[in-house]
């Protein structure tokens, strides 16, 4: 096999990777954003209606993270960041919050799956809700309120040095 | 004691969030000054007195390597720490900012106490090391 392949091989989607998505994720969500966060089996339906967040990351290993929460999921974790009552958080704050929290997301989640890279994220942007494809991880977390989506994509053959 | 704190973010939430979490922990803040990129930082700097500076890495103008490179340069370092907050948790990283002059490095996410704890743990050594 050619060595591009192999390297291609080597970061393609497993149950490790997609388990410390996972658990990275529960981490994030219950220490800064105060919600516990529990993985449960995929169900989509939801994400066409959902509030979306992209992250483009380069460095060692290039790609894309992404998330999608239920509407009803977006004021609580807002509130608890800002340690604000929910009515008292405007939309912009909201979606400030979640742009924040796919930022933390993505650099704990690949900043734990590879310590020894390089790191470069790109600021966060709303999109248009999007399920996942072929060649990404992906977990799904029930929270206290609603739910969270997250995938990863790798584009390119990673680093080696 | 109170420390006068200078955060140094480009989200507003995050510098709101840390503001907030600094006092829950029981971290004594004073005055509490804000910027979204080290130039700000830097104007805040010639403006006022802090204690401590926290700052992000990834920021627009002027991100965190550069503002820690100016602080040094400037001497500012000598007499305030610096303790970056950053999602990056990758050694290189980590080893980078420290060798630049920061005198901690905080990854996110953390807990209220373990942002007290480091900078207690900074203030203190500084503290100690004038005393």
């Amino acid at each position: 096999m050619p060595h591009e392949l192999e390297q291609l091989e080597a970061a393609s989607p497993d149950a490790g990777f997609t388990a410390a998505l996972g658990s990275v994720s529960a981490e994030v969500l219950e220490t800064m954003f105060f919600t516990e966060a529990l993985a449960v089996e995929c169900e989509h339906g939801w994400v066409a209606g959902a509030a979306s967040v992209l992250v483009n990351f380069d460095g060692s290993h290039s790609g894309q993270m992404w998330l999608a929460l239920t509407p009803d999921a977006v004021p609580p974790i807002a509130s608890a960041f800002l340690r604000l009552e929910a009515a008292e958080t405007s939309k912009e704050q909201r979606s400030q919050v979640i742009c924040e929290l796919a930022n933390i997301l993505c650099g704990a989640v690949l900043s734990s799956l590879w310590p020894e890279s390089r790191l470069m994220l790109d600021a966060p942007q709303l999109i248009a809700p999007e399920c996942g494809g072929q060649g990404v991880w992906h977990c799904c977390l029930a929270l206290e309120e609603g739910a969270i989506a997250i995938w990863i994509r790798l584009s390119g053959v990673p680093e080696t040095s | 004691m109170a420390y006068s704190v200078l955060i140094v973010d480009d989200s507003p939430v995050m510098r709101s969030f840390i503001r907030r979490v600094m006092s829950l922990s029981g971290f004594e803040v004073g005055e509490c000054w804000e910027a979204s990129d080290g130039e700000q930082a830097l104007a805040q700097l010639k403006e006022h007195t802090v204690d401590v500076i926290l700052t992000d890495i990834n920021m627009p103008k002027m991100n965190g390597e550069e503002f820690l490179k100016r602080l040094e340069e400037e001497g500012t370092l000598r007499s305030v720490p610096a303790l970056v907050i950053s999602t990056d948790a990758t050694k290189n990283r980590i080893l980078r900012m420290l060798a630049l002059g920061a005198e901690g490095y905080m990854t996110k996410p953390f807990s209220p106490e373990s942002l007290r704890e480091e900078l207690e743990r900074i203030l203190g050594a500084r503290n100690a090391s004038r005393a």
